[in-house]
């Protein structure tokens, strides 16, 4: 219980300084863009690190996440096509570029009665692998777009908001908590999966039915995600594993703390990132520079 | 006589051929440029040489007879095995974006011409080099008469905060070490970011909104209308950006840079 409260009032906090603390005076106009972006942080931060903690729940395995099951780099993909083809980010590419690559790593991985896990993760990087190289060939032919999809690729909270994007980005977030609102209700089915899937098929859940809600609904989000902030890195990763730490493997619990601890971490990444220099520094570099540190810390402790 | 006419006549003829074919390859003799800088590709036609260029890249668009000329691909990313096929004896490489077919250029033994200009003084200078490299410096010293004489100081009696945005996502926007911060203080204003000692700097939204400027130049087609925190800029509450300027006329190094400081002029003292 006390865990609860410290790690609210730690997310509390993080809100307060993201806001609050910058380099310059605060007037209504930077507070709304503070605002608008430490919103955008809890939004990309959660739904990264909630996706993170289903994934590894799902597959027994502390190395899944968004970015190892290539759904991160496939949506990275969608989007800068969408900046060659547009000039501008399309959600709808960035969906269908996580959804391919998510359906072609889960039909190399599946086998009848469930999925091979290792062979999931191989051929997520594969697939990563791949898509980093056909991105790479649209910077090499973009040439003016190259900034944007360095951006894109390491995620960036600074995203202008305006008349043309506001609405669409309202819209996109309220989907993308929906949709982990109902991912939340299968906290126990994880916690049954996550045993083994032979208790879980005795038990009678349906593994291959539910495995494929899980996977194509997380491809989902992550596309979501990356077409607004970019493809932000290590959250996915690292933030289920502290939340294992803190409150232990029952998912009721994980799940939600993996949401709001993202939530802070990237917040804060993020107000570091604005206050060091008037240069935009890519929030993914932040997360990694101050996340990898933090995470050996905890391990050896 | 040791001659007979015929032989006479025969070696006059020869020596005619050789006179013709050599009086050919004194022309032919002459530079073939090839040219990966769509700003020296102007220049060089303002200095009466644009038809010693035999390549240029896609980007070099202007005058129209640059377009005629046969292409070795972006400016980003020349083709060396087309430069090499034209068999020029001068390739105008851009540098930093295009150092790595310099080396290879230089391996092959082809002689380059370096343009990387980040001020005017450096326009002027590389202008001069290349009509001493040309023969051309009466050519080449008018010009840079001409564009000192339109592109003279002027000095109001408060300078105009101007902020350039060049790309909206990320923003990028000009730094000190750039021609166009040179033109923007030159015209009577003064470049928001010009503390930052870079070429084409990434900033973020607040330090735009921080430093409050009182005219926005939006070198991209994308505006910059409704977004959110940057209503309270004095140039978005004067209405004063601009979005309808030129990008060659001042992100381009060459002679039409004084049209575009004309418009900056015009702009910034209205």
């Amino acid at each position: 219980m006390t865990k609860t409260i410290l790690v609210i009032a730690v997310f509390l906090l993080a809100v307060a300084v993201g806001i609050l603390v910058g380099p310059t005076h605060l007037d209504s106009e930077i507070l709304q863009l503070r605002i608008s972006r430490v919103i955008l942080g809890i939004f990309a931060g959660g739904v990264l690190a909630f996706c993170g903690c289903l994934l590894q729940g799902l597959f027994g395995n502390p190395l899944v996440e968004p970015y190892t099951l290539g759904s991160a780099s496939g949506a990275a993909l969608g989007a800068s096509v969408g900046i060659l083809i547009f000039g501008a980010i399309s959600p709808i590419l960035a969906f269908f570029g996580s959804l391919g690559v998510g359906f072609f790593v889960y039909t190399v991985a599946r086998i009848e009665g469930g999925l091979l896990r290792d062979r999931l993760i191989l051929a997520g990087v594969v697939l990563s692998f791949l898509c980093s190289s056909l991105v790479m060939i649209i910077m090499v032919l973009g040439g003016r777009e190259l900034y944007e999809i360095l951006y894109l690729l390491m995620g960036y909270l600074g995203v202008i908001i305006d008349a043309t994007n506001r609405i669409m980005i309202i819209i996109l977030i309220v989907i993308s908590l929906g949709l982990v609102a109902f991912l939340y209700r299968y906290h126990r089915e994880l916690d049954i999966i996550s045993q083994g899937t032979e208790t879980a098929a005795g038990l009678g859940i349906d593994i291959q039915k539910f495995s494929l809600i899980i996977f194509f609904s997380s491809a989902l989000l992550v596309g979501l995600t990356v077409s607004i902030v970019g493809a932000i890195g290590f959250v996915g990763l690292i933030i289920p594993h502290v939340s294992k730490l803190l409150f232990g493997p029952r998912h009721r619990y994980n799940l939600g703390a993996s949401f709001i601890l993202g939530s802070t971490f990237l917040v804060l990444a993020d107000t570091l990132s604005r206050v060091i220099t008037v240069y935009e520094l890519p929030v993914g570099v932040v997360t990694s520079l101050v996340g990898v540190p933090f995470f050996i810390y905890l391990y050896k402790k | 006589m040791y001659f007979s006419k015929n032989t006479l006549l025969f070696c006059g003829g020869l020596a005619l051929v050789c006179l013709i074919s050599c009086a050919k390859e004194q022309i032919g003799s002459g530079y073939r440029i090839v040219s990966l800088s769509p700003a020296m590709t102007e220049m060089l036609f303002s200095l009466g040489a644009g038809d010693k260029l035999v390549g240029v890249t896609t980007f070099c668009d202007f005058p129209v007879q640059a377009k005629k000329i046969r292409k070795v691909g972006d400016f980003s990313h020349p083709s060396i095995e087309r430069i090499v096929a034209l068999k020029p004896n001068l390739v105008i490489i851009n540098l930093p974006e295009q150092k790595r077919i310099k080396g290879e250029l230089e391996k092959l033994g082809i002689n380059t011409f370096v343009s990387s200009p980040n001020s005017l003084t450096d326009i002027y200078q590389e202008l001069s080099a290349i009509g001493r490299e040309l023969d051309l410096e009466r050519q080449a010293d008018s010009l840079i008469e001409y564009m000192k004489h339109n592109l003279q100081v002027t000095t109001p009696d408060n300078r105009k905060r101007v902020f350039v945005e060049i790309s909206p996502r990320p923003i990028v926007t000009i730094g000190a070490a750039t021609f166009l911060n040179d033109l923007i203080e030159r015209a009577g204003g003064v470049n928001i970011f010009r503390d930052l000692n870079k070429d084409y700097p990434v900033v973020n939204q607040e330090a735009v909104i921080t430093r409050d400027p009182e005219i926005i130049i939006v070198l991209h087609p994308k505006g910059i209308t409704g977004r959110t925190g940057w209503q309270k800029i004095q140039a978005i509450e004067n209405n004063r950006i601009y979005t309808d300027l030129n990008p060659d006329h001042l992100m381009r190094p060459g002679p039409r840079l004084v049209d575009g400081f004309r418009q900056l002029k015009r702009i910034i003292n209205d």
